[in-house]
């Protein structure tokens, strides 16, 4: 599986929406498209807040206007709401939709599952972007296997 | 952007969300997580149903029959040619700067086309 992934440590975003909006801002595709990702991440958030732990949310779906897994990970100090619980970590990520992406997806909904399961305390009070994405066991490149 | 074209692209997305969330793995892997999925999924299937009104008869009745024969109805066009079909587009509509203001289809398999900004 191979994927990008971005960060953001210090975020504005006061509200879901904004966090959504100012990560998907380092998404590497135009305007038009990240709109249209911001809108269908939106859809997802409205029929199920992804707050997965304390502190931590997953917006994430799957996108034709994508063409590799790409994830954002970002941190906000004073916290974001989401819409009624406080967030302080966004793990963001848009799979693309192809042949073999939806057991991708899942696989990568695993990976992540994983982590928090085991580090979830420590990815949400993590002190550096450094520690925080070697706990997700991310590095701000390209990954590949 | 064509609004019908936006809108034809968002209906994708929210199809592949639709059919995501109705997969044993995936439901699993979000019910696991604390997610709520079950009432997820009959939203979604609501709200498509309601974005699908919101797209003119023409556009809603092409996508609906490709999705039926294909399963995908919108695909980008990747250097030139249709992402569906791989028939390569035709040069004066690719090399059209304005080229996503209206709706195009791929003259061969008929499926919607994009090109990524």
């Amino acid at each position: 599986m191979k994927y990008t992934v971005l960060s953001k440590f210090e975020l504005s975003a006061t509200s879901r929406h904004e966090a959504i909006t100012e990560l998907l801002e380092l998404f590497p595709a135009g305007e038009k498209t990240r709109s249209l990702l911001s809108s269908a991440l939106d859809v997802r958030e409205q029929v199920g807040a992804t707050v997965v732990h304390n502190n931590i949310a997953l917006p994430h779906c799957r996108s034709i206007l994508v063409d590799k897994l790409t994830v954002v990970v970002g941190r906000s100090e004073a916290g974001i709401m989401w819409p009624s619980d406080l967030v302080n970590t966004v793990i963001l990520f848009v799979s693309p939709v192809k042949v073999n992406s939806p057991q991708e997806h899942s696989k990568f909904l695993g990976h992540i599952a994983g982590k928090i399961k085991k580090f979830g305390d420590g990815i949400a009070s993590a002190g550096s972007q450094e520690e925080l994405l070697k706990l997700l066991d991310f590095q701000l490149e390209e990954q590949g296997e | 952007m064509d609004k019908q074209l936006e809108k034809l692209i968002s209906l994708h997305d929210l199809d592949v969300m639709i059919a995501d969330l109705d997969r044993k793995d995936i439901r699993k892997r979000e019910t696991d997580m604390g997610l709520h999925t079950v009432g997820a999924l009959e939203e979604l299937r609501e709200l498509r149903e309601n974005y699908c009104k919101s797209i003119s008869r023409k556009w809603s009745g092409l996508y609906n029959q490709l999705t039926k024969h294909y399963g995908n109805a919108v695909v980008p066009a990747l250097m030139g040619r249709c992402a569906g079909c791989l028939t390569r587009l035709p040069t004066a509509v690719c090399s059209n700067p304005d080229r996503n203001q209206k709706v195009h289809t791929c003259p061969t398999c008929g499926r919607i086309i994009y090109w990524a900004d």
